[in-house]
């Protein structure tokens, strides 16, 4: 592991390297999930200028600094349009001009099935979760499904999910032609530790990358599902310096960032930090009038 | 001769909303839900209340927490950065609440078929998902003469009630809204009777002045109340942020639970709407959360 940068940058960065400007494709930030918002505005920032996104009822939204009282606003002022769901949802979701939806889960399985429902049997919850709001939809109506964790361990990357709140899969073109779907790509996994891949829908997820320093063992052993191990697998490209440099002193200043690596009471003291943090700032504002 | 005026207070609320009405509250993540409004039916102690929310948060949890509900439909309800909806897990949790869950774009079609008077609407829809399989009175096929394969559907959902949160509106019921406001729109078109709450009360010609925020034509609407930071805690831009400080209040009052968890509710209904304005949003608070909204800065892309 480097000194250069924490583990949440190099996750960040490569969940970004999926965001391109390619094709005019959407991606819709979805609930404030500071990782992913991380990695679309380093996108944005970077290599894609004109990537388009939409935030809120925004659309066509510029990069903003990640904070819980300033994202909003800027989203609403600097974008091109805004307009109500449900038509952003023919234009983008069931329009099929999505491009990339990052979605993460209190559980995912070696079938593309995610769990954002239950922990537990349904009608008796050991732990009842917030639900899939529109993901059930957009996993499988986006060209890239990009799953990331805070954790890389068995309880999380499970063998048959509790509950399937949405499904990426199948993944191949022809079989998700028959289902009514027009779009295919595969389904990634981003972890603390490794990146998994899906695109043969014989096959399981195969590890495609390893971040530095960790073996196939560690990974395969922390993996819930069967997971194919190729002979030769590359290391994850770590973050560049201009990278973290962005992240951390442009983008997520605040470190809003940790919020997806913390539970309970520690979120809960860290929040009375950055949100002390939030409200020196806007004091600020109010003095300069 | 002219109608009525649709403008009540918000103390009518309760009064508006039929026993065992299926309301559909308005907004999405943390902006723009009739905060007002649900406080207002905390106040009223109702007991009795089907809500839908698609994108919900601390208006429904607070809801589930002081028994407002006797049974929700969602698609998410959560506080996000701030952790799970506490009250919301547990009284799922205990079995105490009975749920429908849906997923959110097709509840949205759902909404629209009931817009458009259809019985379904065809949707692309969540396949692989559980949730299909559970809900067979909502998700179906339906085949066509057009020698297209058969395809998913989801039937009409028509709330009772919808309430929605706007910037402005007028006597006649027309309502603006300018930054974030979710599926507001469709809510509206969707439900028998429609309730907005508004930042305040102006003339037609005001309204006429910006008909471009027009997002809910009178027509729909039936009643009309002011309420001042009526999003308050949740955002309202471009009028304020969210008040990230009052929802981190709530949420560490929500996870202690038991005695904290009932004071803050106890808090909320002994005192009437104004006063609920003047504890909170004193000291600066309003004018910090109006400064932010009006702030936005934006990043550019290095050269």
């Amino acid at each position: 592991m480097s000194d250069r940068y924490d583990i949440h940058e190099l996750m960040v960065c490569r969940i970004a390297s999926e965001m391109t400007d390619d094709e005019d494709l959407v991606t819709i930030l979805g609930s404030f999930t500071p990782l992913a918002y991380a990695s679309y505005m380093l996108a944005k920032l970077t290599h894609a200028p004109d990537a388009w996104m939409v935030g809120y009822n925004s659309i066509g939204m510029p990069a903003v600094e990640l904070s819980f009282t300033g994202a909003e606003a800027a989203a609403y002022r600097g974008a091109y349009a805004r307009n109500s769901f449900t038509p952003n949802g023919h234009l983008v979701h069931l329009g099929t001009h999505g491009l990339l939806e990052c979605v993460s889960a209190a559980q995912m399985d070696g079938d593309g099935a995610i769990n954002l429902s239950v922990i537990g049997p349904y009608d008796s919850p050991k732990v009842r979760l917030p639900g899939g709001a529109g993901a059930p939809e957009v996993v499988q109506n986006y060209r890239k499904v990009v799953a990331y964790f805070s954790k890389h361990d068995a309880r999380t990357l499970v063998k048959k999910v509790d509950f399937a709140t949405g499904r990426r899969t199948p993944v191949s073109k022809d079989a998700r032609e028959k289902l009514g779907l027009v779009t295919d790509g595969p389904v990634t996994i981003v972890t603390p530790l490794a990146v998994l891949a899906k695109s043969d829908d014989d096959r399981p997820f195969a590890i495609e990358s390893l971040h530095p320093g960790v073996t196939a063992e560690e990974v395969v052993e922390n993996t819930g599902f069967e997971l194919e191990v190729p002979a030769d697998i590359p290391t994850t490209t770590e973050p560049t310096d201009e990278q973290v440099k962005l992240l951390r002193e442009t983008i997520d200043p605040l470190g809003t960032v940790r919020f997806d690596f913390l539970g309970g009471a520690e979120r809960l003291a860290y929040l009375d930090e950055v949100l002390a943090k939030e409200w020196a700032r806007a004091e600020a504002l109010l003095a300069k009038g | 001769m002219s109608k009525p005026s649709k403008v009540v207070e918000l103390e009518q609320l309760s009064d508006l909303i039929p026993a065992d009405a299926t309301v559909a509250f308005g907004g999405g993540w943390f902006a723009n839900h009739p905060m007002a409004a649900a406080r207002q039916l905390v106040r009223a102690e109702r007991t009795d209340i089907h809500a839908m929310a698609l994108l919900g948060t601390i208006e429904i949890d607070m809801l589930v927490g002081a028994k407002v509900l006797s049974h929700l439909t969602f698609s998410m309800v959560t506080l996000e950065a701030f952790g799970l909806a506490q009250a919301f897990r547990r009284a799922v949790q205990s079995g105490e609440l009975p749920i429908t869950e849906l997923p959110a774009l097709s509840l949205q079609v759902g909404l629209e078929a009931s817009a458009q008077s259809v019985p379904f609407l065809p949707v692309r829809g969540p396949i692989g998902s559980d949730l299909v399989a559970m809900h067979p009175e909502f998700f179906g096929t339906a085949s066509s003469s057009f020698g297209d394969e058969d395809v998913m559907v989801v039937k009409a959902v028509r709330p009772t009630v919808a309430i929605v949160h706007a910037l402005r509106a007028d006597r006649l019921g027309n309502a603006q809204f300018d930054g974030t406001f979710g599926q507001d729109p469709e809510l509206a078109s969707a439900s028998d009777i429609v309730i907005v709450t508004a930042e305040e009360i102006v003339e037609s010609a005001e309204i006429a002045a910006d008909a471009h925020l027009t997002k809910i034509p009178g027509f729909l609407v039936d009643h009309v109340i002011e309420a001042p930071f009526g999003a308050h805690p949740c955002s309202h831009v471009p009028r304020y942020s969210q008040d990230a400080w009052e929802i981190l209040e709530y949420q560490k009052a929500a996870m202690a639970g038991g005695d904290d968890y009932e004071a803050y509710l106890d808090r909320l209904r002994n005192e009437t709407e104004a006063e609920y304005r003047e504890r909170v949003l004193g000291d600066d608070r309003g004018r910090v959360l109006g400064a932010l909204a009006q702030a936005g800065p934006t990043l550019e892309p290095q050269s």
